[in-house]
């Protein structure tokens, strides 16, 4: 087991075009990750992310954009304190590698940086997050984006 | 160290491939030094070296037996260990099932 990173892969049932956009775009990325994701999709641009609602004890962290390769690689660091430039020792790098494959996309993502910054930041959503189990927290949010974007198409 | 957070120490203690073969082999049973160093391609000094480090973020415990430590696993410290571990893959596996989920609503309302 290799415990310096983090490798996991999901079939989607989507175009990697689709699957792309859900992944960099930070409209997309705050519906299925932080509370608010704000940052340009672009190489070298830097952001935020924040996990809980505003004035609930919420959390901040930096979001760096270091590779946008649509629809092929899209690759961030984050848990940079917000403001300081991100480099190996103060953030995680994730990958996202996408592949088209049986009429979808092969989805791939790494975390890496552990070993150099501890694993306590990779559990900051969690953190955030414990008052609320998962799917319970989700679901509803994604239900109703889902018919959002139904309605606008 | 009896800390319950695992910190930073024990994953770059764990972070050595060297040290990983060190507690894959001492989860079989308590070893020494010596013992462990004919099991890998390094020699007395290194695996002692290597255990000295384990053992300073409490993964192993090295008890004196006559000129030697006999070393032990801390099975609790490692079992928090491989959990934050887990913990950190679970979180990953709920975002990717929820990029899974909007990719595919996405893709339903475009066809």
């Amino acid at each position: 087991m290799e415990l310096g990173t983090i490798e996991r892969e999901v079939f989607v049932d989507a175009t990697p075009d689709v699957v792309f956009d859900v992944v960099s775009n930070p409209e997309h990325v705050r519906r299925w990750w932080p509370d608010e994701a704000h940052y340009d999709v672009r190489a070298g641009a830097t952001g935020t992310i924040v996990f809980g609602k505003p004035g609930t004890g919420e959390t901040t962290v930096g979001f760096t954009v270091v590779e946008v390769a649509p629809p092929h690689r899209f690759v961030f660091r984050w848990t940079q304190p917000p403001g300081e430039p991100a480099v190996e020792g103060n953030s995680l790098l994730v990958t996202f590698e996408l592949t088209a494959a049986r009429g979808g996309t092969l989805l791939r993502m790494t975390e890496t940086g552990f070993r150099e910054m501890g694993w306590e930041a990779a559990l900051l959503e969690q953190q955030y997050n414990d008052h609320v189990s998962g799917w319970n927290f989700y679901l509803p949010r994604l239900e109703a984006y889902a018919a959002q974007v139904g309605t606008l198409r | 160290m009896t800390a319950a957070v695992v910190d930073d120490d024990v994953w770059s203690a764990i972070g050595d491939p060297t040290r990983r073969r060190l507690l894959d082999l001492l989860l079989a049973g308590d070893a020494t030094a010596t013992t462990l160093s004919e099991q890998l391609p390094v020699t007395r000094q290194a695996v002692a070296k290597h255990l000295a480090v384990l053992d300073r973020v409490a993964l192993v415990h090295g008890t004196q037996v006559g000129r030697e430590k006999r070393y032990r696993i801390d099975a609790a410290q490692l079992a928090r260990a491989v959990h934050q571990l887990a913990s950190v893959q679970r979180a990953w596996d709920a975002r990717l099932q929820r990029i899974k989920a909007l990719a595919e609503s996405i893709e339903r309302a475009k066809r």
